[in-house]
């Protein structure tokens, strides 16, 4: 799309570089449908001219070749080998202000060089190409490296396939810009990065430091900053053999319950997972066992395709598990919304509309949701498949399931279940008149609108009404704002936690099937035509997964599982092992992590995005399974971090600046500001306060005062004692609509749909939070006992996993002990992976 | 502005703002040549910039802040603004089916009824525009000349937190930015020691639905809202811990700087040197924030014109007074909350004796707001929105106590300043207050109009997601409402 320029118009083309992946900075002289002629088409054209029957305008399809070079009224858009004859030149060319495509008003606007472009594809006969990713991924062999001396092995193997000849310039301490070391190709990820990079002339940077490689990769992995005695381990280690010792760290970090932790967290962003209802009322709601759940099953290295099963469907597979069951919770991630006067239907409607999203955004990297109102604008999803896909997920009862936790603080709950038992009553005793006030007001006419159980109460004398009766009638009455109620609410969830186990939220199908049909526009009050269970035409089909089942039955939740996990479908592999590409580089192969469609970005590097793609599905064996897995996120993860495209330095340079400012084609690693709970769990490590607990019900660190008032109903925040004050942040509550704000402040997910991808903000409140939270004050107080017993230095090492340098010594040796702590918890780099 | 992936608006904000106000410690100069020690090219040297640092308009604009009056719950537009003879008269009455077949109301299943209330209220018109205002509000009343009063305001959503997310992002759906967010990120702030985009609160309890009303959705938390509280600090973590005293501050503050100006030579990294701004904003709001919350330099005569009593005291009219001098201080986008006006009848919201006394507290002061932009000249560049979520039911609903239920499709709302019209009644609903039968005014419309006095093109506002432009109009057509404008 964009020409090279000249000298003077860099600055204007690093802008454009910068917002466009790289590869398609030069365009080769054929013009290739997927690559140079779509994006334009769909950003410009589609949205009239494209899939949506309704929004056509002129009767014109630009998105089939069909479409695009027939005949109507005379007037042809496309004529292929001839541009001069195709109206659709003729439109986009013409100065008329009435004529001219896109229209105007439509903001879109065509550049000289598109124009050149789609003047070209057609006279060179036009050829249409089907979406690249509704394609299956091919496995390609990685390219050859020019200055590589081994021959790259298309299989990753454990252990370097290739290493580069001649003098690698080992990147010693302080030098974090060194100059580009020679190609090093670890396994083929680099091959195919390397090759890349020669076509722009740029090299790889040198490895990383060995204590910036054992952060990073620590926090990357586990999520945690490695201590002073693992880094000198390492560097020590390394210095027999630099490979083998990277090597073995891996496989002890993969091998760390910690990595469930840290992979756990990237999947319920997805899994948008939270432990409040959400909308006004926002109750808090029991579900961490499936969070558990998620930590477990990563740790164990579950098949992905497992993992999507048992989510999915868990409550379908035969003699399912109580774990199976506890999997579904997954789409019980949605809002349930308890305001009064709502219209039940409606919100259960608008959560199945957010599980066939999130389903579509997770798994497919599709926006299927845009089909829930009309057909897709830009991809070939019809409003009628959106509704099919929503038929496996309407038939669901939305049962809790109650599970015996041996995790759950018995006597600390109880004495707190004791001390709200006994503030509520006084509570009552004291407003006993307001009651009786509402009582004396019920009207016959209201008395017929209260629920059986109420108006059972009122019949009672109230001198003989028990605690939990008047408990009851108060929440009733008067008592839904205010202290009462936060006492309530509380008092409900701890008798539940200690009286009836731990439940939580799962799936379970009905055994009516409802009837669903298209509505239109996405209103539920508006049903068309009924529709069964299916699969979008565009994909591979459905029925390939049933197997020996009873094709006559209507396939459930389960054969959509299966369906998405098949080696069929072309989507699946490549959006997970983008969506995991991109948490170790900052940005996916495919940028638009959760647009595979055709408004998404094509991929920088499309044979690598498809060769991982494939190997993903191979299966490979792992320390953790007898026999080899395919899906293996383990050996995903192994294998791009030991790459040296994941290695190298992350320190910009010159020639970087010049070519490749967005860092598209990866000739350094990336410094990425940690994640939110991170932020937390490396302060709380370099304190020495962290509590390495697993699992177990969500804990309440202290919050700045006030905060819980901010939504319509007040709730309680009863700081956890003990080590759960200093739980990592992934076990923190979480309130959609109360978010705790030191996460908030650093882009934690707000659990109101799924995020596939975090916005790394930067921010003065980010600032505060880090300076004067008085959690945050906490871990510098414990930092500063460290400074003054085991001095600046260990401290510093502590925040930075490296030794500081004289200069940095000196501006903190001029602080007080405390402020010195505070000073090492705010560097950017203590809380940034370089 | 073209749509950006959030993350590129940042980083290409980093780009161009690279060295930006690191004039302190180590100059810029001298930052410079050390980059260029390591190879790393000098940034151009422009002026450099924070990431809320104002952008230009798509065209000329007429307006540069807005403060949003929100009546969370939803105002009786019937009991205040809409003088309905014909509903008193048939008080008691069942509504026509016509008006009534085929539409969806809150409550269905329990306390919706279908009668209609007449208002107990006393209407008279006011100002040279001759403006219906009902004796709640007294002090409205004596401003209808500086106000367009919209009567046909119309939504989508009835209950409350979906209809506070429609009036706030345009979408029912969460995950969208809220009107402050795409404003700040559209305009930015001229405001370098406090955030962009303020919210206050007053009433008994939090707007229901929440931190989301203010959110910035799929746009960078830069550009949020942030709530400054009366109690406490105003801004979350605003103060120093209180055994640091304000040296150990600032040098904690000049230690990371230098710390940080040291790994940015190191690494080149631009993400540095916003940081290093942000701690330096975020030093200054330690300044300016208590400065902005203490009112002790406010004449007794501008406390007398909002009707504050006692200056400490959380009240919707000190919020006024905040409002006003937080936009004097260039703050882009100012929402006052103020809870509990969901008058469905019953012991705790009805219309006899909650409504009045809401009335009681923001009447007074959202009138002496406008006039004091006015008198200060700042009602010009600013524009103030007054409403709710919705509106309520002509039907009343049968409790204890007289109310009414959620109404979507005729309510009102009222704008001054920033070039709308002064001194207009526009819309007309019917007999009954039900609907529009001339000029109704959609939220999107309303959007689109308040943008468009903003200079921003409410179709190029828009931000990357999903492979779609989103932005605060929505899909369907908006239109700018010319009848509004001045």
């Amino acid at each position: 799309m964009k020409r090279t320029s000249p000298l003077p118009l860099i600055v204007l083309l690093l802008a454009q570089l910068a917002a466009r992946p790289a590869a398609q900075a030069a365009p080769s002289a054929t013009v290739e449908f997927n690559r140079d002629v779509r994006p334009i088409l769909s950003e410009n054209c589609f949205a009239c001219h494209g899939p949506d029957k309704a929004a056509r305008k002129a009767d014109l399809r630009l998105d089939t070749r069909e479409g695009a070079t027939a005949t109507t009224d005379g007037v042809t858009a496309v004529v292929p080998g001839k541009p001069d004859a195709s109206e659709l030149i003729a439109r986009i060319l013409t100065t008329d202000a009435d004529d001219v495509m896109p229209p105007k008003k439509s903001g879109k606007h065509l550049t000289a060089a598109q124009k050149e472009t789609l003047r070209r594809w057609i006279e060179q006969g036009a050829d249409y190409q089907r979406h690249w990713s509704f394609e299956p991924p091919k496995r390609v062999t990685p390219p050859p490296v020019s200055g590589a001396t081994h021959p790259v092995v298309p299989r990753s193997g454990d252990t370097p396939v290739a290493e580069a000849k001649g003098k690698v310039s080992e990147n010693k301490g302080d030098k974090s810009v060194a100059a580009p070391g020679v190609p090093r190709i670890f396994n083929p990820i680099d091959a195919f990065i390397v090759a890349k990079l020669q076509e722009s002339k740029l090299k790889p940077s040198p490895p990383a430091d060995l204590h910036t490689l054992i952060r990073r990769v620590s926090l990357d992995l586990i999520g945690l900053p490695p201590t002073p005695a693992e880094v000198d381990a390492f560097v020590q280690a390394a210095a027999k053999d630099a490979d083998g010792a990277y090597r073995a760290l891996v496989d002890r970090l993969l091998a760390s319950p910690h990595y469930g932790e840290r992979w756990g967290r990237w999947w319920l962003d997805q899994a948008r997972y939270a432990d409040s209802n959400g909308y006004s009322i926002d109750a808090p709601r029991q579900i961490w066992k499936f969070r558990d759940w998620v930590i477990g099953a990563l740790n164990a290295d579950m098949g992905f395709d497992q993992f999507t099963i048992e989510q999915l469907a868990g409550d379908l597979l035969p003699n399912a598990t109580e774990s199976q069951k506890i999997a579904t919770g997954f789409h019980r991630n949605t809002q349930i919304n308890q305001e009064g006067g709502i219209d039940k239907e409606q919100f259960r409607v608008d959560s199945v509309f957010d599980r066939v999203a999130t389903t579509g955004t997770v798994w497919l990297g599709l926006t299927v949701g845009c089909a829930q109102c009309h057909d897709h604008k830009f991809d070939p999803i019809e409003q009628k498949e959106y509704y099919r896909l929503f038929a496996f997920l309407n038939n669901q009862d939305e049962p809790t399931l109650k599970v015996f936790d041996r995790r759950v603080d018995v006597s600390g709950l109880t004495a707190e279940f004791q001390d709200i038992e006994a503030k509520l009553k006084a509570y009552l005793k004291e407003h006993a008149d307001e009651l009786a006030k509402w009582e004396a007001g019920l009207t016959p006419e209201i008395k017929k609108s209260l629920s059986p159980a109420i108006t059972k109460i009122v019949a009672v004398p109230k001198a003989k009404r028990t605690f939990a009766q008047n408990q009851t009638l108060f929440a009733a009455g008067v008592g839904g704002v205010g202290p009462f109620r936060e006492l309530n609410d509380r008092y409900k969830e701890l008798d539940t936690l200690l009286n009836n186990g731990v439940t939580t939220m799962v799936m379970k199908e009905l055994p009516m099937p409802r009837k669903t049909t298209v509505f239109i526009k996405g209103d539920f009050t508006r049903p068309a035509d009924e529709v069964t269970p299916g699969t979008p035409a565009v994909l591979h089909p459905l029925n390939a997964e049933r197997g020996t089942r009873n094709t006559e039955s209507p396939p459930t939740r389960l054969d959509l599982a299966r369906w998405i996990v098949s080696p069929q479908n072309p989507l699946t592999a490549r959006v997970i092992v983008n969506r995991v590409w991109q948490h170790y580089f900052g940005r996916g192969l495919v940028e638009t992590e959760n647009d595979f469609g055709l408004q998404g970005t094509p991929p920088s590097h499309p044979e690598l995005l498809d060769w991982l793609a494939v190997e993903f599905q191979q299966p490979t064996a792992t320390p953790h399974s007898p026999s080899p897995i395919p899906y293996s996120l383990k050996s995903l993860h192994r294998l791009i971090v030991t790459s040296h495209t994941y290695r190298q330095s992350s320190a910009d340079r010159a020639d970087l600046r010049a070519k490749d400012p967005g860092n598209y084609l990866l000739a350094r690693q990336q410094r990425l500001r940690l994640d939110a709970e991170i932020v937390r769990d490396a302060a709380l490590a370099a304190s020495g306060l962290l509590s390495l607990k697993l699992g177990g019900p969500p804990v309440y660190p202290p919050i700045p005062d006030g905060v819980m008032g901010q939504g319509q109903v007040k709730r309680t925040w009863a700081v956890s004692k003990g080590e759960d004050k200093f739980r990592r942040g992934i076990y923190t509550f979480v309130y959609r609509a109360t978010p705790p704000p030191s996460l908030n402040v650093f882009d934690a997910p707000d659990g109101f749909s799924s995020c596939t991808r975090r916005i790394r903000s930067n921010t003065p409140l980010q600032a505060l939070t880090l300076m004067n939270d008085s959690g945050f004050f906490e871990f510098a107080t414990a930092l500063e006992k460290i400074i003054q017993q085991d001095g600046l230095e260990t401290a510093f090492r502590r925040c930075t996993s490296r030794a500081p340098k004289a200069d940095e010594l000196a501006v903190l040796k001029k602080l007080d002990p405390l402020n010195a702590a505070r000073a090492l918890l705010n560097l950017d780099e203590t809380f940034t992976r370089e | 502005m073209n749509a950006m992936h959030p993350d590129h608006a940042l980083r290409d904000l980093t780009r161009r703002h690279f060295f930006s106000r690191c004039s302190m410690g180590v100059g810029s100069i001298a930052l410079a040549s050390l980059m260029a020690e390591r190879g790393l090219a000098a940034a151009p040297a422009a002026k450099i910039r924070n990431p809320l640092e104002p952008k230009r308009t798509h065209f000329p604009a007429k307006a540069k802040n807005v403060i949003f009056l929100f009546m969370a719950g939803g105002p009786s537009q019937l009991d205040l603004f809409e003088h309905k003879p014909k509903l008193t008269e048939l008080n008691g009455q069942p509504i026509p089916d016509s008006y009534t077949a085929g539409k969806r109301f809150a409550f269905m299943d329990t306390s919706h009824r279908s009668n209609l209330l007449g208002s107990r209220r006393t209407f008279k018109q006011h100002g040279k525009s001759g403006a219906w205002v009902s004796d709640l509000l007294p002090w409205t009343a004596g401003i209808v000349d500086e106000i367009s009063l919209v009567t046909t305001c119309k939504t989508e959503l009835f209950n409350h937190a979906p209809a506070k997310l429609f009036m706030n992002t345009g979408s029912g759906q969460f995950g969208r930015p809220s009107m402050g967010s795409w404003v700040t990120y559209g305009l930015g702030s001229e405001c370098d020691d406090l955030p962009g985009f303020v919210v206050l609160q007053s009433g008994p309890r939090g707007p229901r639905g929440g931190a989301v009303l203010w959110g910035s959705g799929i746009l960078p938390t830069t550009y949020q809202g942030v709530p400054l509280r009366n109690q406490g600090d105003p801004i979350l973590n605003l103060s120093t811990p209180k055994s640091i005293n304000e040296v150990q501050q600032r040098q904690l503050v000049d230690a990371v700087r230098e710390l940080n100006l040291k790994r940015l030579v190191e690494t080149g990294d631009d993400e540095i040197s916003t940081r290093i701004n942000a701690y330096e904003m975020a030093y200054r709001m330690q300044t300016s924030a208590p400065e902005l919350m203490d009112t002790g330099g406010e004449s007794q005569a501008t406390l007398d014109l909002y009707g504050i009593k006692d200056a400490k005291e959380t009240t919707f009219a000190r919020n006024c007074l905040l409002a006003r001098r937080l936009v004097e201080r260039g703050v882009r986008f100012v929402q006052l909350y103020d809870t509990n006006w969901d008058h469905h009848g019953g012991p705790t919201e009805n219309l006899e004796k909650h409504l009045p006394e809401n009335c009681r507290a923001i009447d007074h002061p959202s009138a002496a707001l406008v006039r004091d932009l006015k008198q200060r000249g700042l009602l010009d560049d600013t524009i103030v929105i007054w409403g709710g979520e919705f509106g309520r039911t002509p039907m009343g609903e049968v409790r204890e106590s007289t109310g009414r239920n959620h109404h979507i499709d005729a309510f009102t709302m009222w704008l001054a300043g920033g070039g709308f019209k002064a001194g207009q009644v526009y819309g007309q609903t019917d007999e009954f207050g039900f609907g529009a039968v001339e000029n109704p005014v959609h939220v999107h419309d309303l959007h689109a109009t308040i943008l468009h006095q903003l200079g921003l093109d409410h179709e190029r506002l828009t931000v990357k997601s999903q492979g779609l432009d989103f932005r605060l109009t929505g899909v369907s057509h908006a239109s700018i409402v010319k009848g509004l404008l001045a």
